[in-house]
């Protein structure tokens, strides 16, 4: 019998895990963001839409969070064993809570449960794939929910990546922890509260400073699309490396400058939030200039978009500018898993297409909003691999490996490779099994289009190719294949280990 | 003078050996054996106390001292006697001793109030390197902690060209470096720049190791620098010689039997190649060439260890082995077994300590050419002549200063560089015009 079980003799004996305590914690999530609709609620009544199917998700979500809460108050011991179930349940239900205004509104596109579930999961996981097949057919508050869901995906993820993983164990922020010496940064790590308002802050920054220069260049005729509507929408999915548009064409309806723009802000959207913050506010802009991790995350956007950019060009498909410009957005919307686009890339070469894969398993910086595998992870890899090579020839050399002038210990470069081996294991099968059922449904899925979905879900970058291309919708999938796409981005958001650790018996027992 | 001696271990006992004759000591001790023993063999005054106690050092009449040297084998109690010391006597000069390179750079940044260091690991370390140093010199010697390196050249025929033949000020010379002295047909030159340098001379360098390195390649295109040095254990001892010998760009590989000191020792010493194995094995030293090392060196904490590591690596071909011995009677077996030097830390400590009981300005003196010429490392006066004076206006008076050390770092000065008091200078002269010099500074 654990200690916990003795000391709180009502529970059951063997659970080692708190889930009465879970569940409250859950709750309160569930109870705040309730209030979560009632921006698009505001935005329906604006547009003299009804705001009806929004304030019915805060009474509803809001009574069943507060009930919840209620119903499991009392002493809880939370630590880290809770934290994973926390971590997993949260996303799941936020993504409920995101699915629910889409059921409400009667909207046919998104009314069957499955449907509306998906969209939420890509809003809240901040993916961008969409099973909505005209966007611009959508009212404007339930088109305004839809992006604000992953804004708030966003700011989840980074204070998840920041704050809670690294507590946790998991995840790559804990790489970086160590690597950012003095008191303010200590403290930043330590203590979840700072952290989370000082990186909101910096979010909601970031978000304002996108959507004024959007707005400024509708203002000025640069661009006569981006409305102050487009322009909020867009900046809350581009900070988060998010994806979704208001746009049936996503940004290949703005100008070339508004373009520019955006690429910017994905390229921000994917640098470690904490280094940015002291590059930025805290004026210490050589700790980022030195950082491994984001020199390589510079050096692979400019490789992925000079590859797109000669690959695309010598094909004739595209030339001059145009060809810069597609070759470069395309670049960064994928590797930092936004999935904007600006050219339907399934009619790019096959040689563009791996590229476009391939970039979908690089990811951004740990602690940024994007998902992936994660640059710095294939930082420490590399190292690995080189330490690997040299201790073949010379087995007693003692070679400790190095990120940003600090040794890494050995415990983590062991978790950074089982999370890598974990993430391809994983998109392997999901490609199998939605090949599989595309066979069983009759959809017309070639090899390329099953490996680009997976890798596209699990990386939570959004399109992909064939069906679920930039311009296209994964509504013709079946139910089953859009569950599996659902699990894909859960656990590619989570970076995959919090929720594989559910799977243990040990997990759940103290023995 | 009146000298308090902290410690009567070996090293104190050492101290007392060189200086019991001309000075008045008063050695304290806990151990009351070691006292009887030192004191049945010299006529100095014993006391069975802690040095580290204001009591006992009131009592022993530290007002009345003009040196203290705390020698025990603890750093603490070294650091605390000297700073008890200082706060009852100001007038007493303290020297330390330390095993641990921290408090040695603690010091430099003036964080101890302790007027010298001693570093047996870095004094140990300093004396390996020399025995190493730059292949193509006749005499290397290292000042100011290791950061200043002097070196004695003989210019050849096979000299780097650009040497030969071109004014000083024109060639291309190693930066951080001069040439103090040209030696050439028994008379010697101090150059101002413009005199060229030509075979069969003889120079005298000062500058950072690096420059030194640099220089030996001048001299001697292609005679290969040291570049692979093997050392046997990482303790404090191998590791303080492995950082020296890194600071001088030469490559260093570790051997470590500890998998958790290995460990450590690869995240401190990025530089270094550490290999996690025992130096008794001969697979590994086969597997890994560690025979084709220019140099081994043996610094086990264990003196029976060194010496089998030592005699094996010379089965296996080692050309040149250096070993730290602790014990006095080791050396002759290590000598026996073929190890070409060895370095005992406890007396090259002594040695160094010794030192600062002749004249506490001059820390360390050097002899060239027999002894016709010294380099001096002194501490300028306040009321130096030289102070205030850039270095291209100071008079010429058969010496010439080739480096300084100011706060800690060392500085080779360009010719607007103005000398300041306390700054620590490295003087080259001739022998005759020490007294000079000194006065002068």
């Amino acid at each position: 019998m654990s200690a916990a079980a003795r000391a709180h003799p009502r529970r059951r004996p063997v659970l080692a895990v708190d889930v009465v305590g879970v569940l409250n914690v859950v709750g309160t999530l569930v109870a705040y963001l309730s209030l979560a609709p009632l921006l698009p609620a505001a935005v329906a009544l604006g547009y003299e839409e009804s705001p009806w199917p929004f304030l019915a998700v805060t009474a509803i979500a809001g009574g069943l969070g507060l009930a919840t809460m209620l119903a499991t108050r009392g002493d809880h011991r939370l630590g880290i064993r809770e934290g994973f179930l926390v971590v997993s349940l949260t996303w799941l239900v936020a993504a409920a809570i995101g699915a629910m205004p889409y059921v409400f509104s009667g909207e046919p596109q998104v009314n069957d449960l499955v449907d509306a579930y998906f969209e939420g999961m890509s809003g809240f996981s901040t993916t961008g794939g969409s099973i909505l097949t005209d966007v611009e057919a959508l009212p404007r508050g339930l088109a305004m929910w839809r992006q604000f869901s992953q804004w708030l995906g966003g700011i989840g993820i980074i204070v998840l990546a920041l704050a809670v993983l690294p507590r946790l164990r998991v995840g790559g922020r804990q790489l970086l922890e160590h690597e950012l010496p003095g008191p303010e940064i200590e403290s930043l790590s330590t203590r979840i509260r700072d952290t989370a308002r000082r990186i909101w802050i910096l979010y909601v920054a970031l978000t304002a400073a996108l959507f004024t220069i959007l707005v400024a260049l509708w203002a000025t005729g640069v661009d006569d699309e981006i409305s102050p509507f487009h322009a909020i929408a867009h900046a809350f999915t581009t900070i988060p490396t998010a994806g979704f548009s208001t746009k049936a064409n996503s940004i290949e309806a703005f100008a070339p400058a508004t373009q520019w723009v955006i690429v910017l802000f994905m390229v921000l959207g994917g640098i470690n939030f904490a280094l940015m913050y002291r590059a930025l506010v805290r004026r210490q802009p050589r700790t980022a200039a030195r950082d491994e991790e984001l020199r390589l995350y510079l050096a692979l956007l400019v490789v992925g978009a000079l590859l797109l950019i000669v690959e695309i060009w010598t094909e004739d498909v595209v030339s001059g500018w145009s060809a810069v410009r597609e070759g470069v957005f395309t670049a960064v919307s994928t590797m930092t898993t936004t999935g904007y686009s600006v050219a339907d890339y399934n009619t790019w070469p096959a040689l563009a297409l791996m590229t476009i894969v391939g970039l979908m398993f690089v990811g951004g910086s740990a602690g940024s909003t994007s998902g992936s595998v994660k640059v710095v992870r294939h930082v420490l890899l590399g190292k690995i691999l080189r330490r690997e090579i040299d201790q073949t020839m010379h087995p007693e050399v003692v070679r400790p490996v190095w990120l940003n002038r600090t040794v890494v210990d050995e415990r983590t470069l062991r978790g950074v490779s089982s999370f890598i081996l974990l993430y391809i294991g994983i998109f392997i099968l999901g490609a199998l099994v939605l090949a599989i059922d595309a066979a069983r449904t009759g959809l017309e899925l070639s090899t390329i289009d099953a490996v680009s979905v997976s890798a596209s879900m699990l990386s939570n970058v959004g399109p992909a190719f064939g069906v679920g291309g930039p311009l296209g919708s994964f509504a013709p999938f079946s139910d089953f294949s859009k569950l599996v796409m659902i699990a894909l981005m859960w656990m590619g958001r989570l970076e995959i280990i919090p929720i594989v650790v559910l799977l243990s018996r040990h997990y759940w027992r103290s023995s | 003078m009146k000298i308090f001696i902290i410690g009567a271990g070996q090293v104190g006992a050492t101290i007392v050996e060189a200086l019991h004759d001309e000075h008045e000591l008063t050695v304290i001790d806990l151990d009351e054996e070691r006292l009887a023993a030192i004191s049945q063999r010299y006529d100095v005054a014993t006391l069975e106390g802690n040095g580290a106690s204001r009591r006992v050092l009131t009592e022993a009449g530290i007002t009345t001292s003009d040196l203290l040297i705390a020698c025990t084998s603890r750093d603490e109690t070294n650091i605390v006697a000297a700073m008890i010391s200082k706060a009852c006597s100001a007038r007493t000069t303290t020297v330390v001793r330390t095993t641990n390179p921290e408090y040695l750079e603690v010091w430099r940044e003036g964080q101890l109030d302790v007027d010298f260091i001693v570093s047996s690991e870095v004094e140990t370390a300093q004396a390996i390197s020399k025995t190493i140093g730059v292949p193509a010199a006749r005499q290397t010697d290292t000042f100011a902690e290791g950061q200043v390196q002097m070196v004695e050249f003989d210019v050849t025929e096979k000299a780097d060209s650009s040497l030969i033949g071109a004014p000083l000020r024109e060639a291309s010379l190693p930066p951080d470096s001069r040439v103090a002295a040209i030696i050439r047909d028994d008379s010697v030159v101090i150059p101002r720049g413009g005199e060229d340098l030509r075979p069969g001379d003889r120079i005298v360098v000062i500058g950072s190791p690096a420059a030194a390195k640099q220089w030996g390649e001048l001299i001697a295109p292609g005679t290969g620098t040291v570049r692979d040095v093997v050392v046997f254990g990482a303790g404090r001892a191998g590791i303080a010689v492995a950082r020296l010998l890194l600071e001088q760009g030469i490559g260093v590989r570790l051997i470590e039997a500890s998998r958790e000191r290995a460990r450590d020792v690869a995240a401190e010493l990025p530089a270094a190649r550490v290999y996690h194995a025992t130096g008794f094995d001969a697979d590994f030293l086969e597997r890994e060439r560690i025979a084709d090392a220019q140099v081994a060196v043996f610094a086990m904490r264990d003196d029976m260890k060194n010496h089998f590591a030592a005699a094996l690596a010379k089965v296996h071909g080692a050309r040149f082995t250096v070993a730290i011995v602790h014990d006095t009677p080791s050396q002759e077996v290590f000598e026996y077994a073929g190890v070409d030097v060895t370095v005992n830390p406890r007396q090259i400590t002594a040695e160094e300590i010794v030192r600062f009981a002749h004249d506490p300005r001059t820390q360390q003196v050097v002899m060239l050419e027999g002894d016709r010429f010294e380099v001096l490392d002194i501490t300028t006066k306040r009321d130096s002549e030289y102070v205030g004076l850039a270095f291209k206006d100071m008079p010429i008076r058969g010496a010439v200063i080739g480096a300084l050390v100011r706060n800690g770092r060392a500085v080779f000065p360009r010719s607007d560089e103005v000398l300041q008091p306390g700054d620590r200078v490295i003087v080259f002269t001739e022998s005759s015009r020490v007294p000079v010099v000194e006065k002068a500074l």
